[in-house]
């Protein structure tokens, strides 16, 4: 109990929301650096899978890009990005974490996308070729809106890796969003524990809160034939993210 | 085409492996520094006040010595274990018994066993174990420190022998050209180097003995602080001068691979690092001065350069700590023979 009266001294703190080192700055912070690298990573990853996807070539390059995504230790990448930056004579602020997150970010993305894809059902694709529709129809019309639920699945998934990971940056600089108070708070040891609480506290809000405002988007986005199809065609291999019509 | 994705795959599987190889050498590097002196302190080269005898002349008696086993332990860095391998094969050379339980954990783990017994031997730090071990606050004064340090350690049992000319303690460096540029060789010299700015760990911004101390005590007001925990990062940015001083380890080995200067003068807010054996005072009690005098011959001769160099040894050359331990005491003819 006298710990969470600790916390939420913490907060309350004079200075503690806004100034230099406050709670909106570095949630701002956070946001953007998560944000920049979901920005590249989508233009990098969708339109590449979508159009393997639809060519239905590549499979070798989507189980790469899995398997590697899933061997690759972000921590070992940031710091070997950061030395690298760093030789280069470029500030360890940003880029080190950027590069780093982008390539967190690019396997949920490319596989999701190239996933959706490869499994709208074939008879509906063979059907909008049977009346006529030419490839860009058929990419455009049936397979990317069908496969759409299972596209933004993936990238809901990725900005939720991205923003979880978004702390590490803190270990290189006084960056790294909200991250900054849980390194902090942990190198002090036991005299750090309220700040490493708190700043997991807002990480973990910070998570919760863009995956639910994520899920609302998806909701306005999709076409409504499709949010019906999602519902009672669960397709495999994807995770559908999508609860309701 | 498919040719051309397969070399992509293999290419891209590379690149992983590469990644993960580096990111477990990162780990254990990061972890062995982090851990070196985890308190910080500093002194002079507290060069001549601690020899007794010289190198030479140990008492190389081949024959067994009567008495309980010596455990000698070691914290889980480095230049710990090599430490600790250069008392346990000097000891056993001399016909001492000796067991080993090297790479331990924190001192709130190997505190309870010395006092007990469980472990006979541990080459410590003397701000450190003052500081971490105790939680008291360690004296500048090198005189002081060890006195301290002598009665924290009598109060649960342990006998602390004469410590080691060597230190591991916090220093706080500059390039080599940095250094001629500015004419800088000591910390009160970079109030004269315009605005520049110190790494360190995130601790380091509000202690009295890194960042927070600078400021104060040697009025350093042009300097500011960037938290850069992990270590190779840190050299990194300085090495590119996008930071101008870096927290570092007196006995890091990158400190002269990359011809780094350590400043001096820090004596008023960082006490001394030296290597101190301790032992527990019945193993002490029942092999009397002969094994006291032994040790202190030995650490006699370990200064900064030889654990810079020891060190080097390890984690620039690969080399394994108990073979780098065997060779530096054949280099000193201390195992006898």
């Amino acid at each position: 109990m006298e710990f969470l009266s600790e916390v939420a001294a913490w907060f309350t703190e004079p200075g503690r929301w806004i100034g230099e080192d406050g709670i909106l700055p570095r949630t701002l912070e956070h946001l953007w650096l998560a944000i920049l690298p979901m920005v590249i990573a989508v233009t990098l990853a969708l339109p590449s899978a979508v159009w393997l996807a639809h060519r239905r070539k590549g499979e070798f390059l989507a189980n790469a890009i899995v398997n590697v995504g899933r061997a690759v230790p972000s921590f070992g990448l940031l710091v070997l990005a950061a030395v690298f930056f760093a030789r280069a004579g470029i500030s360890l602020r940003f880029w080190p974490a950027v590069v780093t997150l982008v390539a967190l970010a690019i396997p949920p993305i490319f596989t999701n996308a190239y996933t959706a894809i490869v499994t709208v059902p074939p008879e509906t694709v063979e059907a909008a070729r049977g009346v006529g529709f030419r490839e860009n129809e058929v990419l455009w019309g049936i397979e990317v809106p069908v496969g759409l639920p299972v596209v933004l699945a993936g990238i809901r998934i990725s900005f939720i890796q991205v923003l979880a990971t978004v702390p590490l940056a803190a270990v290189l600089s006084s960056g790294g969003g909200l991250g900054q108070y849980v390194v902090r708070g942990f190198a002090q040891g036991p005299a750090g524990l309220v700040e490493l609480f708190s700043g997991a506290l807002l990480i973990a809000l910070l998570t919760v809160g863009a995956d639910w405002a994520f899920s609302i988007g998806e909701r306005a986005v999709l076409p409504e034939g499709v949010k019906r199809l999602a519902l009672e065609d669960v397709k495999a291999g994807a995770s559908v993210s999508l609860q309701e019509g | 085409m498919r040719r051309f994705i397969r070399s992509r795959v293999f290419g891209a599987t590379l690149l992983a492996l590469m990644l993960v190889l580096t990111a477990c050498g990162d780990g254990s590097g990061g972890d062995a520094t982090s851990t070196t002196a985890g308190g910080v302190e500093t002194t002079t080269t507290a060069g001549g006040d601690t020899s007794t005898t010289a190198g030479g002349d140990t008492t190389t008696t081949g024959g067994a010595v009567d008495g309980p086993a010596i455990t000698v332990a070691s914290f889980n860095f480095p230049e710990s274990v090599i430490l600790a391998e250069i008392y346990a094969q000097a000891l056993e050379a001399n016909g001492y018994p000796i067991e080993r339980n090297l790479n331990l954990g924190s001192r709130e783990l190997i505190f309870p066993e010395i006092e007990s017994g469980a472990i006979g031997f541990l080459p410590e730090y003397l701000g450190s174990a003052i500081a971490i071990g105790f939680g008291e606050s360690a004296p500048t004064d090198p005189a002081e420190a060890l006195q301290t340090l002598t009665d924290l350690f009598g109060g649960i049992g342990v006998t602390v022998l004469e410590p080691a000319p060597g230190e591991d303690k916090n220093v706080f460096v500059v390039t080599g050209d940095f250094a001629s540029e500015n004419s800088v060789a000591t910390v009160t010299d970079l109030a004269g180097a315009g605005d520049i700015t110190l790494a360190g760990p995130p601790e380091c911004e509000e202690r009295e003995t890194c960042y927070a101390g600078l400021v104060e005590t040697y009025g350093l007001d042009n300097l500011a602080f960037e938290s850069i925990q992990e270590g190779a990062a840190r050299v990194a940015a300085l090495d590119s001068g996008e930071i101008q001083v870096a927290l570092l380890f007196s006995t890091q080995p990158v400190i002269t691979e990359m011809g780094f200067v350590a400043l001096e003068g820090t004596e008023e807010i960082i006490a001394p690092e030296n290597v101190v054996p301790v032992v527990n005072s019945e193993v002490a009690e029942a092999y009397g001065e002969e094994l006291a005098t032994l040790v202190n011959s030995i650490s006699a001769l370990i200064t900064t350069d030889v654990l810079l160099d020891l060190n080097g040894r390890v984690e620039l050359e690969a080399q394994n700590p108990e073979d780098v331990a065997t060779d530096w005491l054949t280099e000193n003819s201390l195992l006898g023979g």
